[in-house]
Formats: C-alpha cells, sequence, structure tokens
C-alpha cells in the first residue's frame, strides 16, 4: 500500500513552517493547504490503523492480560496499568532461562528458515532469469505455469505430497527401483529436509515473481554495455546484472522469510515434534487453555524477531531510492 | 529501480508520517473501554473442587430448577445437537426424527475447548450438548448448563450401568447423564506383531526402537502423559507432582526418539488401520470402530489391542449435557433419554460408532460372540468393574494443569 502512495513533484519539507506557504508557492506556482500532502496519506493510516494498530494493541492486551477463571481463555486487558509481564518473563525463559526447551525451537526456525530461503533463491533466481530474459513470446505462458500451483489449495498439494512421501508411497518407490535407496525413507517421521524442503515447495513462487520483475524491469542496454567494455559473462553477470536485481531479490527473500518464520502447518503436516519451528510453538499455546498470555507473547517476541529483515529491506531499498545502495 | 533523480515518497517517510497520524487516533483504552479489573469468578460463584473417585462433588443448582414435567414437547422444532465429529449414528438420529416429529441439526466441534468457547461465546445455542466429565465443574460454575428434569429421563435408572446412577463426578445426575465409556491401551497390527509379544512387553512396546516409524500416540498431554506415568508404575493420573510428570515427559521424550512416533489425535483410527502404524495409543473405541476403516480385504483379525491384564489401566467416559441456552429443553431431555434406550444405544454403538454405552443390557461376552467386537480385541470391551480398578483423567486444578501442560510442551517442543 505505501508504494501506491506516491507524491510526484513533492515539495521537500519546508525549513521553517511559517514560510511554508511561500516556498510552496515559489516551487510548484500552486498554493496547497497545509494538510493537503498529508492527507493523501490518510486511507493507508486509516487501514493502518484499524487493520494493524488495532489488533497489534489487542495482542499486547493479551499478552500482558490474564485468562478466564474458569475455562482459562484469554482475557485481555485494555487498561495497561493493569498490565502483567509475567507471561512474557515466562516465555522468555522458556527460551534463555534454566529450563530453556523452546531454544531448540527457536534456534531451529531460523536455520530452516535461512536455509529454505537460501534454496528459495538459488532455485528461483535462475527460473526469474530465464524467463525474464528469454521467456520470449511464451513469458505469459511461463508466467501462468509458474502461479499455477496457486489454483489448488496449499493444504491439498501438502495432502498429496504427504501420501507421495509415506513410505510405501511413490517417492520411496522411485527410489527403490533405481537403487538409490533400497530400504524405504520415513520421510514424514520429522526429517528436517523434508521440512526445509516443503518450506521451499510451498514459497518459492513468491520469491520468483518479484525476481521476475526486477529482472523483467532491468536496462538490457546496461548488460551489453558490459560486454562491450570486455566484462566476461560471469563478470556481467555479477557486477551489472546481480547489483541491478538485488533489491528485487531483496524484496523476494523478505516476502518469502518473514512468513517462513510464522508458518507453523507445514511443519505440522511434513514434519513432527522433533522439527517444531516457532509457529508450532505459537499454535500449540494458543490452543491450550489458560495459556493466552504466553501466546501473546510469543507473537510479540516473533514480530520483534521479524523486524530485523524488515528495518533492514527498509533501509537497503531507501538506500537504493536515493541512490546510495 | 528508481533512478536517483526521482523524488520519490520512499517508504519509510511514509512509515513516519502513518505513525504520526496513528498517535493522534483518540487512546485505544478509552475506546475499548473494558468492564471491572478482569480475571475473577462471576458474583455467587465460588470455586469448585475438581471431582475425585474419593471426593464426589455434588454440583451447585444456583437457585435454579430443571424444566417443568408437563411441558410440552417442541414438535416440528429442530434439535441442536452439538458433538464431535462421527460420534453419533446418522441412522438414529433419523428414528428420533421418526418417533417424535423434531428434526436434528448435528453441529460438530475439533476439540472440547472450542465446543465450550463457542457454547460460552453464544455462537452456538445446543440444545444437546457432549462433554468429558473433566470438564463438568466448570461448564457449571460458568452456569453455561441447566438441571436435568429425571423424570423426563427414566431410562437412566432402567437401564444404564449402578455406577452412573448417583456418579462422583455429578452426584444425583443434576446436570449429566453417561454417553460412552472407553479404556485407553495399546493397539496392535496382528499381520506384524505377535499378541504374545504385546502380552509381555504391554506398554513398553511403544518404547520398542525395532518398531520405528510405526508408531503413534494421542495428541493429548493428559492422555500422553498419562500413559507414561502408568508405564511407570505411577496411578495417581491426576498427580500434581513435578518430579512425577517430569518423569513421565522424559519417557516420552525416549519414546519420541526411539521409534519416532507420531503424536496424532487421530492416527489410530487413519494410520492404523491403513497399516501405516503398527502400534498405536489407542482409545478402546476406536479399535472396535476400526473395523469399518480397514481398506476392503483386510480381514478384522489384523486389530489387536492390549490393555493391562489387571484392567488397572486407564478409563473413562463422557457425558451428555443440555444447556443453558438451550431453545428446546423438552425435546432436549426426550432426546437424552432416547440414547439411552437399549436398543438405540446399541444400535449406536454397534453400527457406528464403536464407543461402549454403560447399558445393562450389554453383555461382553455376547459383543464378541455376536461381531459387534472382532473377536480380536475383546479386551477392547469396557466392563463396569473397569470403573473400580482402572485410573480416571480427572479436572486439575489451574496449578497443576499447568504443570501438566509444560511437561507436554517439553516433550513436543522438540529438544
Amino acid at each position: 500500500m505505501a508504494s501506491a502512495v506516491q507524491e510526484p513533484a513533492a515539495p521537500a519539507a519546508p525549513p521553517e513552517p511559517k514560510r511554508s506557504k511561500a516556498s510552496a508557492t515559489e516551487e510548484s506556482g500552486v498554493w496547497y493547504p497545509k494538510w493537503y500532502w498529508p492527507s493523501f496519506a490518510s486511507p493507508a493510516t486509516i487501514w493502518l490503523a484499524i487493520f494493524f494498530i488495532l489488533p497489534l494493541y489487542v495482542v499486547l492486551s493479551v499478552a500482558f492480560g490474564t485468562s478466564d477463571p474458569i475455562f482459562g481463555a484469554p482475557l485481555p486487558v485494555y487498561e495497561p496499568w493493569y498490565w502483567s509481564t509475567s507471561s512474557l518473563t515466562h516465555v522468555l525463559g522458556r527460551f534463555f532461562g534454566a529450563a530453556a526447551f523452546w531454544q531448540p525451537a527457536l534456534l531451529r526456525t531460523f536455520v530452516f528458515v535461512f536455509l529454505a530461503s537460501l534454496l528459495c533463491l538459488l532455485i528461483g533466481f535462475p527460473v526469474a532469469y530465464y524467463v525474464a530474459r528469454y521467456g520470449g513470446k511464451h513469458k505469459g505462458i511461463y508466467l501462468l505455469l509458474l502461479v499455477a500451483p496457486f489454483w489448488i489449495s496449499y493444504l491439498m498439494r501438502i495432502f498429496a505430497w504427504q501420501s507421495l512421501l509415506t513410505s510405501d508411497g511413490f517417492v520411496n518407490y522411485v527410489l527403490r527401483i533405481l537403487h538409490i535407496a533400497p530400504t524405504p525413507i520415513d520421510w514424514l517421521s520429522g526429517k528436517p529436509i523434508t521440512v526445509i524442503l516443503s518450506l521451499v515447495y510451498g514459497y518459492i513462487p513468491y520469491l520468483i515473481l518479484p525476481v521476475y520483475a526486477g529482472i523483467d524491469r532491468m536496462n538490457v542496454s546496461l548488460l551489453e554495455a558490459g560486454r562491450d567494455l570486455g566484462a566476461s559473462p560471469w563478470q556481467t553477470f555479477r557486477r551489472v546484472t546481480l547489483p541491478q536485481s538485488k533489491q528485487a531479490i531483496l524484496a523476494g527473500l523478505v516476502i518469502v522469510s518473514l512468513p517462513m518464520f510464522g508458518d507453523y502447518y507445514t511443519n505440522d503436516l511434513m514434519g513432527s515434534p522433533k522439527t517444531s519451528m516457532f509457529g508450532n510453538l505459537i499454535d500449540k499455546t494458543i490452543t491450550q487453555q489458560g495459556q493466552g498470555p504466553r501466546a501473546g507473547s510469543l507473537v510479540l517476541i516473533l514480530m520483534v524477531i521479524l523486524l530485523i529483515p524488515m528495518a533492514y529491506y527498509l533501509r537497503s531499498t531507501r538506500r537504493a531510492a536515493e541512490g546510495i545502495g | 529501480m528508481p533512478s536517483p533523480n526521482e523524488r520519490r515518497f520512499s517508504r519509510r517517510q511514509f512509515l513516519g508520517r502513518a505513525a504520526g497520524a496513528a498517535v493522534a487516533v483518540p487512546t485505544l483504552s478509552a475506546i475499548l473501554a473494558a468492564c471491572a479489573k478482569p480475571g475473577q469468578l462471576p458474583p455467587g460463584v465460588t470455586q469448585l473442587l475438581p471431582a475425585r473417585q474419593d471426593r464426589p462433588v455434588t454440583l451447585p443448582l444456583y437457585g435454579r430448577e430443571p424444566i417443568a414435567t408437563d411441558a410440552p414437547l417442541e414438535e416440528g422444532s429442530t434439535l441442536q445437537v452439538y458433538n464431535w465429529d462421527s460420534y453419533l449414528y446418522k441412522h438414529t438420529l433419523k428414528e428420533f426424527t421418526a418417533k417424535y416429529g423434531v428434526n436434528i441439526e448435528y453441529t460438530t466441534f475439533n476439540n472440547m475447548e472450542e465446543g465450550i468457547q463457542k457454547i460460552s461465546t453464544g455462537q452456538i445455542k445446543p440444545d444437546v450438548f457432549f462433554t468429558d466429565i473433566d470438564k463438568i465443574n466448570k461448564l457449571v460454575m460458568a452456569k453455561l448448563l441447566q438441571p436435568l428434569n429425571h423424570d423426563l429421563i427414566p431410562n437412566l435408572v432402567k437401564n444404564v450401568w449402578p455406577v452412573y446412577q448417583n456418579p462422583f463426578y455429578d452426584q444425583h445426575w443434576r446436570y449429566t447423564v453417561p454417553y460412552v465409556t472407553w479404556t485407553t491401551g495399546v493397539g496392535y497390527r496382528r499381520d506384524h506383531i505377535d499378541d504374545d509379544e504385546v502380552a509381555a512387553k504391554g506398554y513398553d512396546i511403544l518404547w520398542d526402537p525395532q518398531y520405528k516409524g510405526k508408531v503413534s500416540i494421542y495428541d493429548d498431554y493428559r492422555t500422553a502423559l498419562g500413559m507414561a506415568l502408568l508405564k511407570n508404575g505411577i496411578y495417581d493420573l491426576n498427580t500434581g507432582s513435578d518430579a512425577n510428570l517430569k518423569l513421565a515427559a522424559d519417557d516420552l521424550v525416549r519414546l519420541l526418539d526411539a521409534t519416532n512416533a507420531r503424536v496424532s489425535i487421530n492416527a489410530s483410527y487413519s494410520a492404523f488401520p491403513a497399516d501405516e502404524i503398527w502400534l498405536s495409543q489407542a482409545w478402546s473405541g476406536d479399535m472396535v470402530g476400526d473395523q469399518y476403516y480397514l481398506p476392503k480385504g483386510v480381514p478384522t483379525s489384523v486389530l489387536g489391542y492390549w490393555y493391562p491384564k489387571q484392567r488397572n489401566g486407564e478409563v473413562n467416559n463422557d457425558t451428555m449435557v443440555i444447556p443453558t441456552s438451550a431453545q428446546h429443553p423438552v425435546a432436549a431431555h426426550t432426546f437424552i433419554n432416547f440414547m439411552l434406550d437399549k436398543k438405540y444405544a446399541f444400535e449406536n454403538f454397534a453400527d457406528w460408532v464403536g464407543y461402549q454405552p454403560p447399558q445393562n443390557s450389554i453383555n461382553p461376552s455376547e459383543l464378541i460372540a455376536d461381531g459387534v467386537v472382532p473377536k480380536t480385541i475383546p479386551e477392547a470391551v469396557v466392563r463396569q468393574d473397569d470403573f473400580k480398578k482402572g485410573h480416571l483423567l480427572l479436572e486439575l486444578n489451574r496449578d497443576t494443569d499447568q504443570l501438566w501442560f509444560d511437561a507436554w510442551d517439553q516433550v513436543t517442543s522438540g529438544g
């Protein structure tokens, strides 16, 4: 939504508020009231307030709130003066304290998300590159094929994989007749590789599409210039293509890695408790009676974790936009 | 990429302005003015002690009376039944409609928490609700249940096991009647594992690494930890001992490590009959029901069910209740009485549910002779005596429940 709000030739913030009227007039020749440009942000602001700030406040109220004395349903406390941080402290203790049995799940989440995002990039970038540069008149079809998996619900596709991967499933059958694995491999019994590949499988289209868009927009004459100036194909790729597509890659990585951090159903369906991730901690905590405040605290912690890649992304796009990236 | 000269309204600038505007919105605590300090019991309600076999509970009526005996049946109305999926035979429901002229709408919940939550928020106003006995105190304290009129449910006295004429969890059955019973044991595939081996090993067979990848346990903290306690000779299934729970949790972690067990609530009636799982922690009712889930051509003799010989395993029952919000209370009483009728109770059990109602007329040996329960799983028949020898998972107070949850949390966090 943010990118939709553009301000062509917006005047720079006036140095002195008192003279803003004059300076605005000087620059554009038209006088706008002070609220004019900021008002353009109001639809997005209202959206943000209703669908982000308000729910966030409720999450805070749950995390610092209590639970119903009878059924243990989460009972948000909206008055900050009644807030209690005991749940948050407890949850932090699970990660870093003496009984830190959630710590492995936290570390596992980082490793899984890192590897899955990396794989997404390694597989997705060439695909996007090929479609953008060499797709030619078939570009539309390729894109259609890339989006095609979305026509089937993610859940259905994962169920299909479940039956493909069972011990007497098709994958083990193929591995056996090819003499790669004579005894069936128990793919679904909490193997990290299964969960990581499932994450890649589920999220890779979200990486390919923005990267494709980025490469497609790239100025081909820059590549030609690179080659003209004597760079090898590899050098051109490294010095021209890659820097040019950096923003698209970052956007793609952010788009895939943020939801992966909170993903729980992939592991639920393809893994076991041994491959528990952060999302699974939230899921099982929130469905347990009386654990609402702890689940809220987990959500807050995840948000803080996610702020790090997001901040990096924002900083990087800003620098790119200002031409110093 | 925008060129450096292009002046754009950057994302950061945008966020900054938007945030500034958001602060100007009136304080949310004013909008969302909550009631008094939350987290207290409703007025006039005191905390009920969890029921135990040696500490029966008489549930308070809070000044309410059951409906009148001569109230007319709501004919032509639609009775709302709120229950687990596949936990009532559709044909039996149709027979009720044919007999009493009351239609039935069958709504399902996925777990007890969801069921209770939807009733307490008024999202669903069922006439009949099916609930576990460890939830009854809470439902009564929240005033979500109405007292029953015994005159409208004569079948309880007539047909049901004596133990339920005055159950410890609801003395004088003020609010509940029993629905079905079960034991929790080990289901095994007799086409892969010998009866003798299971008999010799008991619970331990679930920990046996030679069945790696073929084991499942229930994804339910009480049921799973309860079994680990029993395996270790701890028979207090409502223990508040940190040491005992830690022992059970550590043992379950060992089970997961040794066998890569699947932790699933439905493996015992899906992966098990499909032969993906050979050893499954199992409720007796799931085992009896599995004869209908076996693929075509697979004989019921592949089913095996182990329960301790001394019958000192886990046993339980659930109940039918009428919520306060019931719109058709007379039909609800009629329906409960109908479900306690020996013919319909038996049909519902034998033809569909697989969970055994506590009916006097049901004779354990006949069940096997008649093929209602496959010959190879005689232990899956629940006997009245089991409730004396067996151990029940009952309500825990808040702190103890927290201990159980923490122990389970440790098992399922994949250390």
